[in-house]
């Protein structure tokens, strides 16, 4: 710590000859949204969730989106194990994409996301529907792009984010970002640690075995040899330990360690008609279990991804834009259960973009996938947007998406098949845009078709095995509003979702477990001169935990509120605090995993 | 959820009005019921969260979650996986929660727990004032599978012996302990453990994938997945054996569920019951019954044979309430009754 303090007042003192004059009102900001993403989401909606929001938030991914997106999270207890349902779906059917790269694990199709520190991204973006002709796998229910900028703009900055909270803990993230007009880098370091020993409510217990850290380490260089010939690398290594609470005192005490290891290098040439991008990407994933920390047994995972992409674009004109992109992945993975497998897939796929008029643009896409482990279906989509007038825009997009089976599925040692194919998802959302004055309201309906979904069923044999037999249909409505206005020395912004899911296993024709009906965010911001104040809100709706929908063991519906309050002391400084959970309230979203009552965080935020 | 919070609250209220008058009309009849769950069957249901469902004699009615309904929504630990009983105590062993909570077995009021030294308990049963129950402990070797010895006064584990063998059920026979060295189809070796010296005085070796055992007049009976086969409880010599080939050559099924009942052998195979006599030399080719359901994993997740009575237990999906089914002697279907989460043994309180 002593050496932290010293490093921070090094840059300190440094800084006074690179002052700057950055706004500090948080919401002032340019959209940090990569260029594919922006171009070819045509008839689907886009969040994206900036840093400065980023920090108003736990570092976790979970706790990043839960109260600002319709996703709906399973946790199971604080910090533990987190995964989403987009759109009703399933935790393997949302792709997680760091800077475009699929980081879904490769043994069971899910990011985790208690294990994502979003202190070094500058924006999260998040898609509903499907995408997986770009994005690949699991791109289903919806994509989440963890996003970090390379900026050619000369500056030198630092950030110390420093807050501590309840059950002790703590949230550390720094950041700098130095540039100049031919190169550019940004460091960012973040930690979080928690004793987790919080008290039940109404309860004479504490939250046992809980406690965790995490450090994610994220570089990013980038080297412009001239306007149009950029070369950008990208680097982030995260590694944590979680002790896995327990339900009773009496349970084993387990641990999960995490290690990930994630490199882009990416190439960009580009001409007057011609755009070409060479990535090279690694990723490296491995995880520890530990039944019994009394011992030293543990079961383990371990996976070194290799991926190429090639992506050439080619514009007709200034309307028309065509775009093939190639890429090989190759995996080498093994765990104690799974016998070391390799796997290589290559995907060609291709896309058209087309500026019709000013109101009318739309887009094709096609995307195959060549491997010999399992059965890969052609996939394709269709977007289109129609501006009707100024404030009125109707959205339309139709896709074939699918997720692939994983390494769990197709190579664990008792019951892994090898004869699975890909899950395959028929796709439909119509979607509304309103903008007057400041006002956004995007309202989407959407329908999903999910074929061949994968389940562990009890095979012949004995044990569970893996097979294309579920079918599920998830249709609903997501509703998302924001609202912002700036007027003398005060800034007002609201923003909104509610989502309304339907998630039906179609042969018993029961909603799905841990699919509310109802989510509902809110978050109101309010600034004014110095002081801002914000609070945000959740309601999740009551959730199955039975397959056959008795409703006795239910998760109630509940409320979480929270609020913060801060003040800028100087261009620099910045103190705050936040109450989160501010009505005691005791809910649960995995059944039996209790979650923390009232809670503080105090914070400091220093730029220079 | 309030709803059901009032039906708990109603339900407590009318056991202790129930318990109250049992106390105070107690006469000692041999049919006075000694609690509100006495003259009946126990069904206990792994979960999720352990749940114990009430059947009376009758068949007529069932409650669910008994235990919760009477210790003010306090529940059993994860993954119930079997009970044992020493006199008005029933021991109810979760396997995930490591734990044992011991409740009158008529009234299910808690008496105690036993809540440290246990780790994945499967089984117990009390010899001499005292509990042995089998632990698995690390799933991923069986050298550290344990006996954990148990004070019933304080309800402390006070030994561990290692038994450096799967654990899997455990029996009592003239002051020995018999374990099953055997777990999910494989292990075929039955342990003769000495209570008074905590050693393993003697090995059994089976034919391969033993299933379930049992003692019967000096004979140990040992049901594998194609055989079974009778030894001397004092030599362990095998007096007889005979084969099963149930199914298909392509698709052979295994028998499970040993249960001796009235001189008669009873087991399963698939969702069928079969019967021989306790002496039969012949494997018998008609089934008892078959029952129909929808659980591959689950098929005969419990199985008894009591008073006349065959009891079937189904697993069902794991993630639902199922059932368990109850037939005579000849086959034929008495009532079919909702229970719990994974359903897996029957207990009686007659």
């Amino acid at each position: 710590m002593k050496h932290f303090i010293r490093y921070i007042l090094f840059f300190w003192v440094l800084n006074s000859a690179f002052s700057q004059t950055d706004s500090i009102t948080v919401l002032e900001e340019v959209l940090v949204i990569p260029t594919k993403l922006k171009e070819f989401s045509t008839g689907q909606t886009l969040t994206s969730l900036q840093d400065s929001l980023l920090l108003q938030n736990k570092p976790s991914l979970i706790s990043a989106l839960n109260f600002n997106t319709p996703i709906y999270f399973k946790e199971n207890g604080l910090g533990m194990v987190a995964s989403p349902s987009f759109r009703g779906t399933n935790a393997s059917q949302t792709a997680v994409l760091w800077n475009g790269i699929n980081i879904n694990s490769r043994f069971n199709g899910q990011t985790d996301f208690n294990t994502i520190n979003t202190g070094s991204y500058d924006a999260i973006n998040i898609r509903g529907g499907g995408g997986s002709v770009i994005y690949g796998t699991g791109a289903i229910g919806g994509t989440v792009h963890l996003t970090n900028e390379v900026d050619f703009k000369k500056q030198f900055k630092n950030r110390v984010y420093i807050g501590y909270g309840s059950f002790d803990t703590y949230d550390l993230r720094y950041q700098l970002s130095a540039a100049d007009k031919n190169w550019s880098t940004k460091i960012s370091f973040s930690r979080n640690q928690s004793d987790n020993d919080f008290e039940y409510i109404d309860a004479d217990r504490k939250n046992l075995n809980g406690a965790f850290y995490n450090n994610s380490l994220n570089a990013v260089f980038g080297y412009q040899f001239h306007k149009n010939n950029t070369l950008k690398f990208y680097s982030e290594v995260f590694e944590s330990e979680r002790h896995f609470s327990l339900i009773r005192p009496s349970e084993n005490r387990t641990k999960y360690e995490d290690v990930s290891l994630k490199n882009l290098l990416e190439w960009e040439v580009s001409g007057k008609k011609i755009t070409s991008i060479a990535r090279v990407a690694y990723l490296k994933e491995e995880y520890k279990y530990f039944p019994n920390i009394e011992t030293e047994s543990f079961t383990f995972g371990a996976a070194n991804t290799v991926i190429g992409k090639y992506d050439f674009s080619y514009k007709f004109s200034k309307k028309i834009k065509l775009n093939a992109i190639l890429s090989h992945e190759y995996t080498d993975g093994e765990g104690s259960s799974i016998p070391q497998n390799e796997r290589n897939i290559s995907s060609g796929a291709l896309l058209l973009k087309h500026l019709v008029n000013e109101k009318w643009a739309y887009e094709i896409a096609a995307r195959k996938e060549l491997t010999n482990d399992y059965e890969s279906p052609l996939l394709f989509s269709f977007g289109t947007g129609y501006s009707f007038t100024d404030f009125y825009k109707l959205k339309l997009n139709v896709s074939k998406n699918f997720r692939i089976p994983t390494y769990n599925d197709l190579y664990w040692a008792t019951g892994g098949n090898p004869d699975l194919a890909a899950e395959e998802a028929m796709q439909y959302e119509l979607g509304n845009e309103f903008l007057f004055s400041n006002f956004k309201i995007t309202l989407t309906g959407y329908y999903n078709d999910i074929k061949q979904m994968i389940n562990w069923v009890p095979g012949s044999s004995g044990y569970w095995t893996p097979k294309n037999i579920d079918e599920v249909a998830t249709y609903g409505a997501e509703f998302l509003l924001n609202y912002k206005k700036q007027f003398d020395r005060h800034l007002f912004a609201v923003n909104g979702t509610y989502a309304y899911t339907v998630s039906e296993n179609k042969i018993t024709k029961k909603q799905l477990i841990y699919v509310p009906y109802h989510k509902v965010t809110g978050s109101i911001y309010y600034a004014f001169q110095d002081l801002f104040i914000e609070t945000q809100a959740l309601y999740n709706g009551e959730v199955f935990t039975r397959s056959d929908n008795n409703s006795n063991y239910n998760l109630d519906a509940y409320w979480l509120w929270n609020a913060g309050l801060g003040y800028h002391i100087s261009k620099n400084f910045t103190l705050g605090g936040k109450v989160r959970n501010l009505l005691n309230s005791d809910y649960q979203n995995v059944e039996d995993r209790r979650m923390p009552g009232t809670n503080y965080t105090i914070y400091l935020t220093l730029n220079f | 959820m309030k709803l059901t919070k009032f039906l708990a609250g109603a339900f407590i209220g009318s056991i202790l009005l129930s318990a109250c008058s049992d106390d105070d009309d107690f006469t000692g009849e041999i049919d006075e019921p000694l609690g509100t769950y006495d003259n009946g069957i126990l069904v206990l249901n792994e979960g999720g969260i352990g749940t114990v469902t009430y059947i009376s004699e009758d068949l007529q009615t069932s409650e669910q979650a008994i235990y919760q309904a009477v210790n003010s929504g306090d529940d059993i630990g994860a993954y119930a996986q079997s009970i044992f009983f020493d006199d008005d105590l029933a021991y109810i062993i979760s396997n995930g929660s490591n734990l044992i909570t011991v409740v009158n077995r008529y009234t299910f009021e808690l008496v105690g727990k036993v809540d440290s030294g246990l780790n994945v308990p499967r089984y117990g049963v009390v010899e001499n004032g005292k509990a042995y129950v089998t632990n698995q402990a690390d799933f991923s070797t069986n050298e550290d599978d344990y006996v954990a010895v148990i004070n019933l006064q304080s309800l402390e584990v006070e030994q561990t012996v290692v038994i450096g063998n799967a654990v899997e059920f455990i029996e009592e026979e003239d002051g020995l302990l018999y374990i099953q060295n055997a777990t999910y189809g494989t292990g075929n070796y039955i342990s003769v453990f000495n209570p008074t010296t905590n050693q393993v005085e003697n090995t059994l070796t089976t034919a391969d994938q033993l299933n379930s055992f049992e003692i019967e007049d000096g004979i140990i009976y040992a049901l594998s997945a194609n055989s079974i086969q009778r030894y001397h409880i004092n030599s362990l010599e095998m007096i007889s054996a005979v084969d099963f080939s149930f199914g298909t050559q392509e698709n052979p099924l295994s028998a499970a569920n040993l249960d001796i009942e009235d001189d008669q052998i009873y087991f399963t195979v698939g969702t069928s019951v079969y019967r021989m006599g306790i002496n039969a030399e012949e494997a018998p080719e008609e089934a008892v019954l078959t029952y129909n359901s929808n659980s591959a994993y689950g098929v005969m997740y419990g199985f008894e044979v009591e008073d006349n009575r065959i009891y079937i237990a189904d697993g069902g999906d794991f993630g639902s309430d199922s059932f368990v089914e109850v037939y005579d002697l000849q086959g034929n279907l008495l009532n079919n009754i909702t229970v719990g989460v994974g359903p897996n043994g029957f207990y009686f309180n007659d």
